[in-house]
């Protein structure tokens, strides 16, 4: 089978670097308007031309980045600690607890994670919510939306890997329950629900950018695409480039996540990335497989 | 003795999957005729189900196969053959048993008209025939009841009586020579013996040819007349049952049979063991395969391949691939 | 001395979709200290579940298992892991018994590491001394258990089972994945370990030849039960239960001039299910000398001729029944 060349993982890797390095790689500040120097063109001063503000275009596509980065990396690693905790602890306690577990991740899983984070919104602009800045608000929302999907697929390989004898040859030895959670159910939940969350990146930029875009997330002078998005719209006829250059950086993004999540799925990682991640994500994923099949029956 | 009806010569089997290549069978054959049992012994690994099914065509899924050699069925080349008119071979001339009854059965047909469908197809039989014939068919595999079982579901039979259907549906076709393929390896002590007996009356009453694979050297004891040892791909050694088994002359088929246990003698010397493990057969070696586990290796034995000797001229000719022990031995070879 | 494991009126039973399946149905067993005691039968006679419910893999449904004089439940709850140290489990599947990611030395060194046994260099060292009790070479210490051929991940798997220098062994069917030539290696082990480290060992088998050669002690089970026991080779020679005498005849010898003249006994049809066991004794359905006793009320065991016991009305310290 042919690998895929890893030109298309480009966008998501130069993404994830733009972020980190972006303080070193802006030119001008992102939130400094310059009224001498309004929707301009590309030019030695403006690289990507300035906004209806007079602010640098490349600064504020670099400062997008690391703001979607930032809220990306919070809600994935708060959306993976909740669904690593609450399924694998579904899928080792087992009964009544369980049950319920499962009942709570089905109905979570059942609404589109937009919605739910939409619905979320809705709540936490009421009064009670004041304490939290939007951009919080808009991490915790997503948080909620995105962790029942992890919860699952930990359930399922918790469930998966407490059938295999290796757990019953460690009890035999004498090792506590969490020994044998920490030791070798915990490697393999991480292995799957890591491998998914790379693939999953993309979709939450796009989230991120919509719920900006919908006015509901990164307020203002903090640079995100799809404020940019929003705020380009009003003078697209100016400068169209306002809208597109946001809409190239998240559409690539978020193509390029979703070709590693494709790339996981089918198999054509490139070669370096390939032994170490698919090997466990196909445990894992064999192992999902025999969990729903018991689940099933 | 009547002429080989199924004969293999020379083959050669290398099974490559995308990661190693693997020299199945090396330059080896067999011969059965009508009426006789041949059992194929050998360990896993050692090729011997590739070796008899390999030339019709039934080989490992997802590996890429290179097949050399000559293969007779019935004195016509079948590695010459047309898929279709080895398809048609395989489903009449040759009859298949496996180890695991499922991998022949229709988990989703019920089992009498699956068997009927068999003779109907390759032994021409009208529709009343064929319900008659697969009926009998049951009755002859020792099911019980056979008009009930007839209506019955593969899941619904227990492991043994499934053995037994499945034996049914080699046998359905009317074939003349049945394959079985570690029959027995699954079952109960007391289940196996059944069965081993039961292949044992077909073979005498209809004088088909039986090729035994096995590693099971009690069961070549009930079943075989001749026997070849397999070992990594090569015949190590091969002549009656009773040469092989009672006199064997290959360090192999010695340390191979000194390991099992006879509990009726009382020559309790403990069970012996050969050392090491089967070879690794991704590499190709010069020498004989046994050579790393053997007692007796000299520094010829990883040089030259041995070839096989004829050791002793009774109507089945006792043949041995192991220069070292006949000259050590001073046996006589008559080739 | 106590025995190394007692157990009395074991039952278990399994609620399954089909039914109550009554796998271990009332057993008694004693294994003495120092013995290598075998526990045979066909699939389905509960030698498997016995053996799990021994060290607690499988809860009884009623009765007692005393390990070491010891009551078992007692011990594994006020004390899991000094009851590790006294008792191990070998697996039928070495494989699947080993955490595919974790490398030979990894897995052996586990127990040490869950029992805070020594430092890293005594650990080091106690591996490579588990290592050359089981006979394999150093090199293998970096290897997945996957990379290994079916004897050696048995070897590591008793390695591992010895690591904490138990003082009792039960195996289950651990010769089953393994070729014949490795299954002689694999016994002379256990019976060389036996002698080497005063171990107690239980292994369930179905290779009866096998126990015949290696074991002090059988106890040969159908459906749920004990149906004879005592010392390996006298019942061998003579047991005194029809369904021993079937067992052990349906045993071919490797000898085909024995094999062409033994008379055979042919049992009909399969062992019953568990999950309906017959009335009376379990054996009747298939005895082909039953008598109508038999179907009513089911035989307790009683001394026999070669020593130990057997559980048939037609056998007792004079006579037994023939077939």
């Amino acid at each position: 089978m042919k690998k895929w060349p890893w030109a298309i993982l480009a966008p998501a890797i130069l993404f994830v670097l733009i972020g980190i390095f972006s303080p070193w790689l802006m030119t001008h500040d992102p939130a400094a308007q310059d009224y001498s120097a309004l929707l301009t063109g590309p030019s030695g001063a403006h690289w990507l031309g300035t906004d209806y503000l007079g602010r640098d275009m490349f600064s504020r596509i670099i400062g997008g980045a690391r703001t979607s980065l930032v809220a990306m990396v919070f809600v994935l690693v708060a959306a993976l600690a909740i669904g690593v905790v609450i399924g694998s602890f579904a899928g080792y306690v087992g009964g009544k607890t369980e049950l319920v577990l499962i009942s709570v991740i089905d109905i979570a899983l059942a609404l589109p994670s937009l919605v739910i984070a939409l619905a979320l919104m809705g709540v936490f602009s009421g009064a009670n919510f004041d304490w939290m800045s939007d951009y919080w608000k808009m991490i915790v929302a997503l948080t909620m939306a995105w962790w029942a999907n992890y919860a699952r697929m930990s359930r399922a390989v918790v469930v998966a890997e407490l059938q295999q004898p290796y757990i019953e040859a460690a009890r035999v030895m004498g090792a506590s329950h969490i020994w044998i959670f920490s030791k070798h159910i915990l490697p393999h939940v991480l292995g799957l629900v890591v491998v998914y969350a790379s693939a999953d990146a993309g979709a939450l930029v796009l989230a991120i950018a919509t719920l900006s875009f919908l006015g509901l997330g990164v307020a203002p002078p903090t640079p995100e695409w799809g404020q940019m998005l929003v705020d380009g719209m009003s003078y697209i006829e100016e400068n169209a480039a306002l809208v597109i250059i946001p809409g190239l950086a998240l559409t690539a993004v978020v193509v390029s996540f979703n070709l590693l999540g494709e790339a996981f799925a089918l198999q054509k990682v490139p070669r370096a990335v390939r032994g170490r991640l698919l090997s466990r994500k196909k445990a894992a994923r064999s192992a999902e497989d025999v969990a729903r099949k018991a689940v099933e029956a | 003795m009547s002429a080989p009806i199924y004969e293999v010569e020379g083959l050669v089997i290398d099974l490559y999957t995308p990661t190693v290549s693997v020299r199945a069978v090396d330059g080896s054959g067999f011969h059965v005729s009508p009426g006789e049992t041949l059992a194929i012994v050998g360990e896993s690994g050692s090729g011997k189900t590739v070796m008899t099914l390999g030339p019709l065509g039934l080989l490992p899924e997802g590996v890429a196969v290179d097949l050399r050699g000559t293969a007779r069925a019935d004195g016509k080349d079948i590695l010459s053959m047309s898929p279709g008119d080895l398809s048609r071979l395989r489903g009449g001339f040759f009859g298949v048993i496996f180890q695991d009854p499922m991998s022949a059965l229709n988990p989703m047909l019920k089992i009498g008209p699956q068997l009927a469908e068999q003779a109907r197809r390759y032994a021409g039989l009208s529709a009343e025939a064929s319900r008659k014939e697969a009926v009998s068919l049951l009755a002859r595999s020792g099911i019980p009841d056979p008009e009930d079982r007839y209506d019955r579901y593969p899941h619904e039979l227990s492991g043994g009586m499934l053995q037994r259907a499945m034996i049914a549906l080699a046998l359905a076709a009317r074939p003349r020579v049945l394959i079985a393929d570690e029959p027995t390896t699954a079952l109960d002590a007391t289940v196996q013996a059944q069965i081993l007996a039961l292949i044992r009356q077909i073979q005498k009453e209809d004088g088909i040819a039986v090729i035994l694979i096995t590693h099971d050297i009690g069961a070549v004891s009930v079943l075989a007349d001749r026997v070849a040892v397999l070992y990594a791909g090569q015949v190590a050694e091969e002549g009656s049952a009773i040469d092989v088994l009672t006199a064997p002359v290959h360090p192999y088929t010695r340390g191979l049979l000194a390991s099992v246990p006879d509990f009726r003698s009382d020559s309790a010397s403990g069970t012996k063991e050969i050392p090491g493990i089967p070879p690794n057969q991704a590499q190709l070696v010069a020498g004989c395969r046994f050579a790393d586990r053997c007692d007796q290796v000299e520094p010829q034995c990883h040089t030259r391949r041995p070839a096989l000797q004829t050791v002793g001229v009774g109507p089945v000719p006792h043949r041995v691939a192991c220069p070292v022990v006949i000259a050590a031995e001073g046996i006589v070879t008559h080739d | 001395m106590t025995d190394a494991i007692v157990a009395k009126g074991l039952k278990v039973h399994f609620q399954t979709a089909a039914g109550l399946v009554r796998a271990v149905d009332g057993v008694d067993l004693t294994v003495a200290r120092g013995a290598f005691h075998g526990i045979v039968g066909e699939s389905g006679c509960g030698k498997t579940t016995l053996a799990r419910a021994m060290i607690g893999l499988q809860s009884a449904t009623e009765g007692q298992v005393n390990i070491l004089g010891r009551d078992r439940a007692e011990w594994a709850k006020t004390d899991r892991k000094g009851f590790a140290r006294a008792v191990q489990f070998i697996f039928q599947d070495p494989l699947g018994s080993m955490s595919r990611r974790q490398s030979v030395g990894q897995t052996l060194e586990e127990p040490l590491l869950i029992h805070g046994q020594g430092d890293a260099k005594a650990r080091r060292a106690r591996v490579a001394e588990l290592l050359d009790l089981v006979a394999l070479p150093a090199t293998v210490l970096d290897r997945l258990p996957r990379s290994l051929s079916g004897g050696q991940r048995q070897r590591v798997s008793i390695a591992r089972a010895l690591a904490l220098s138990p003082q009792l062994l039960i195996c289950d069917e651990p010769l089953s994945a393994l070729d014949v030539s490795v299954r002689a290696q694999i016994v002379n082990l256990f019976a060389r370990l036996r002698d080497q480290l005063g171990l107690t060992i239980v292994i369930v088998a179905h290779d009866l030849a096998i126990v015949r050669e290696v074991c002090s002690a059988v106890t040969v089970m159908y459906l749920g039960r004990v149906a004879e026991e005592g010392a390996a080779k006298p019942l061998f020679s003579d047991p005194a239960h029809p369904y021993s005498q079937a067992l052990l005849s349906a045993v071919p010898s490797p000898d085909p001039r024995i094999e062409a003249t033994r008379p055979r006994i042919l049992l009909a049809g399969d062992p019953p299910s568990p999950r309906n066991p017959p009335p009376g004794c379990r054996f009747s359905t298939r005895c082909p000398v039953v008598e109508p006793r038999c179907r009513e009320a089911e035989p307790a065991l009683r001394a026999v001729q070669h020593g130990g016991a057997a559980a048939c009305h037609l056998a007792d310290a004079g006579v037994h029944a023939m077939i």
